[in-house]
């Protein structure tokens, strides 16, 4: 029991969330059986969290710094249409010869636009000081505004037949986009855990007026985590555009409160410094199991915006009451502490700092996060 | 200098936002007379008034929340739902007033911000993130149980329908008739009330302490939960008022609309000069941000172009506002050796 205690109290908001992942799909797979566990089922639920994961692994990255970017889907918008504008055949035609090199420069341009979106959004925060909240409310407006006067609100098509087969293409019947993400997954957990850029956003999280006298330049983490955001919601416009074989203003808004939803249940904490790629995995394991759940059993979208809604609060709530829970009856004290968390390698690691309401001692959260886990 | 009109109304200076949006305003105004002098009627400023009142209440909650520290999404997603369970009750009951359906819907508002503001302070909870999932839940809710039939003009409630029209002065011109609409006075009543609760009461006073900093409200014996109780409330029952007079002024029922446009408002209401972090806002800052709004949505075909431009310059706009607001506070704070972590 007392092992069990300890691994529970290592990290409570995972034990939670496998907890709440093994019944939620035991429950789905006891009430649907064959329909959900079928290989069709699984394959459209994977290259459908591929889409979505790229951009909540974005969305977390904005809140384990203590920000929040209310700007990923209109930038994956903008970028999307960028590349599908350049994949259009409008500005240089489509030919035989030439469409691959054209699909290359599609995606270039999308990557590139999101990063340009993420790279505004930086200098926005660091240079001007502006709260991510409001500069990303800002550019979300102005990113939505660049993509209208772009298409005039029309949807623009891709011409190029190849393109869409990348949406499609699998590998052992696994979609290559579900590939994509995976690898994603594990690069982000292993830079976030494991280099000193990672260690820097949990610490800019936890106490940015600390990182800043500890001698390190603030400012450039800060822009270079809105530039990754941007690079990983580029990613994701060009999956989106493969998917839908065009892009279009207004496309995918329901993905912001879902990607605010799945990082808040994976529980990151939403004032910084808190989070895991792992919890991210399978929270995403969670939310999409849900939704494909819901298609199944034919819900509309007006019940399952009550469902999303009820369960960020409910997910909220539970995390309010983990956080005061206590597993191992020990005082605070005594709690686990991860050896060599305090002794980190550079300089950076002046001020470890528990949050005030910390008093359940919580393990370091940069000591205990791991490389990111595999999904699915 | 003599002592300006604005310390005589206001009594007090004017902030740099409101002078900076004022700038922006008779600029804008400017450049769109020249360019078209059509722009320069009563009957633009009347339809402005109009399409603006449902806004401008929508504004004041949402200034009231911003000033007590906390940020507000679900208020359109208050207003439909409140706006629409009041029509369905009006049709399922037959009656046909257009005072009972102020009073249902301000009732439900006031309810469901109430419901806010208690996992707000209950759980504390960060706002933005709560008010995400409630407004998410509520219009779910309401799809869910009331269903989401909507009703065109000769459906719904004529005493609606009347009162959307309804005018307190008619002019007789040459292009058509025009008149000045009955929402004016209830969009001032508001103002009016909301100014005199912050600037008049204790409660006023109490949400700008709560705002500027919670810890030190709590311990002068503030009680943040009632603060932040009614706050919540209100705006809800702003977003109640403002769900009647929508569906009357659009003289369409339409259970699906407005949601999406809150942040548009928001912004609005910060470039009017209100604190993300709390404890700063005015009234007519916020008037002033929503006229900034309703200039670039309805006045851009004067400029000939099409609706499309709205967000870009509404974006770009709110960009440079806060640039400016938030560099100058940054630089200051350096000056002071401030080094906040907010």
């Amino acid at each position: 029991m007392n092992l069990v205690a300890r691994i529970v109290a290592r990290d409570k908001n995972l034990s939670v969330l496998v907890l709440m992942t093994a019944s939620t799909l035991t429950v789905l797979v006891a009430l649907l059986g064959g329909r959900f566990l079928s290989a069709g089922n699984l394959q459209s639920m994977s290259s459908q969290v591929s889409e979505f994961g790229f951009l909540a692994l974005a969305m977390g990255l904005a809140m384990l710094t203590g920000g929040i970017d209310l700007s990923i889907v209109s930038a994956a918008v903008l970028a999307g249409i960028m590349g599908a504008t350049v994949m259009s055949g409008q500005l240089v035609p489509v030919t035989e010869s030439n469409s691959n090199a054209l699909m290359l420069a599609g995606i270039l341009a999308a990557l590139v636009t999101g990063m340009m979106c993420g790279l505004l959004n930086g200098v926005l925060v660091a240079k001007l000081s502006i709260p991510p909240i409001l500069a990303t409310l800002g550019t979300m407006i102005l990113f939505t505004g660049i993509g209208m006067v772009i298409t005039d609100g029309q949807s623009v098509p891709i011409s190029i037949v190849s393109y869409s087969a990348l949406g499609a293409t699998t590998i052992a019947n696994i979609p290559l986009i579900f590939v994509l993400m995976t690898v994603a997954f594990l690069v982000m957990g292993f830079a976030l855990s494991r280099t000193r850029f990672g260690r820097r956003i949990y610490l800019f999280g936890e106490n940015s007026v600390a990182l800043r006298f500890s001698g390190v330049r603030n400012e450039r983490v800060i822009i270079l985590t809105y530039v990754t955001i941007g690079l990983l919601v580029g990613i994701a416009a060009v999956i989106m555009v493969s998917r839908v074989n065009s892009a279009r203003v207004g496309f995918g808004e329901s993905y912001l409160l879902q990607a605010i939803l799945v990082v808040v249940l994976a529980g990151y904490n939403p004032y910084g410094g808190r989070g895991r790629v792992i919890s991210l995995a399978l929270g995403l394991i969670l939310l999409q199991s849900l939704q494909s759940a819901f298609t199944i059993l034919q819900f509309n979208p007006y019940v399952k915006n009550l469902i999303w809604g009820s369960l960020l609060l409910l997910v909220m709530v539970v995390n309010y009451y983990v956080a005061r829970w206590n597993p191992l009856p020990v005082s605070p004290s005594l709690g686990p502490k991860e050896p060599g968390s305090a002794s980190g390698s550079t300089g950076s690691s002046v001020a470890v700092t528990h949050r005030p309401l910390g008093k359940d001692a919580d393990p370091d959260p940069r000591a205990s996060v791991e490389a990111g886990g595999q999904p699915g | 200098m003599k002592t300006s009109p604005f310390r005589v109304i206001f009594n007090r200076p004017s902030t740099a936002m409101e002078k900076y949006l004022l700038t922006i305003i008779l600029a804008y105004i400017v450049i769109v007379a020249l360019k078209n002098p059509l722009f320069f009627s009563l009957e633009t400023l009347f339809d402005m008034l109009r399409s603006g009142s449902g806004v401008m209440i929508l504004a004041v909650g949402v200034l009231l929340v911003l000033i007590s520290g906390g940020i507000d999404v679900s208020f359109t997603a208050i207003a439909v739902v409140s706006g629409y369970t009041s029509v369905q009750l009006m049709m399922a009951l037959g009656i046909d007033n257009v005072l009972f359906a102020f009073m249902v819907s301000i009732a439900v508002g006031c309810l469901l911000g109430a419901v806010n503001a208690l996992l707000i302070s209950r759980f504390k909870l960060p706002t933005l993130i709560v008010t995400l999932g409630t407004a998410s839940a509520y219009h779910g809710l309401m799809a869910t149980v009331l269903g989401t039939k909507s009703y065109p003009t000769g459906a719904m409630p004529q005493s609606m329908v009347e009162f959307g029209s309804a005018n307190l002065v008619v002019i007789n011109s040459e292009t058509g008739r025009y008149g000045l609409t009955v929402f004016l006075p209830i969009v001032i009543f508001v103002l009016g009330l909301t100014w005199f609760i912050l600037y008049r009461t204790m409660l006023g006073r109490q949400i700008f302490a709560v705002g500027s900093n919670e810890e030190s409200a709590s311990r002068l014996g503030i009680n943040i939960t009632r603060t932040k109780l009614f706050v919540y409330s209100y705006s809800g029952a702003l977003s109640g008022l403002m769900g009647i007079i929508y569906f009357s002024e659009l003289k369409y029922v339409n259970p699906v609309s407005l949601v999406g446009s809150e942040l548009m408002i928001i912004a609005a209401v910060v470039i009017g000069g209100a604190k993300l972090t709390g404890g700063e806002g005015t009234i007519l800052g916020t008037i002033l941000g929503i006229v900034v709004v309703q200039l670039f949505q309805s006045t851009l075909v004067f400029l000939g172009l099409g609706s499309s431009w709205n967000d870009l310059f509404f974006g770009a706009v709110l960009l440079m506002s806060l640039g400016v607001m938030y560099y100058r506070q940054r630089i200051q704070d350096r000056k002071s050796l401030v080094f906040a972590t907010s």
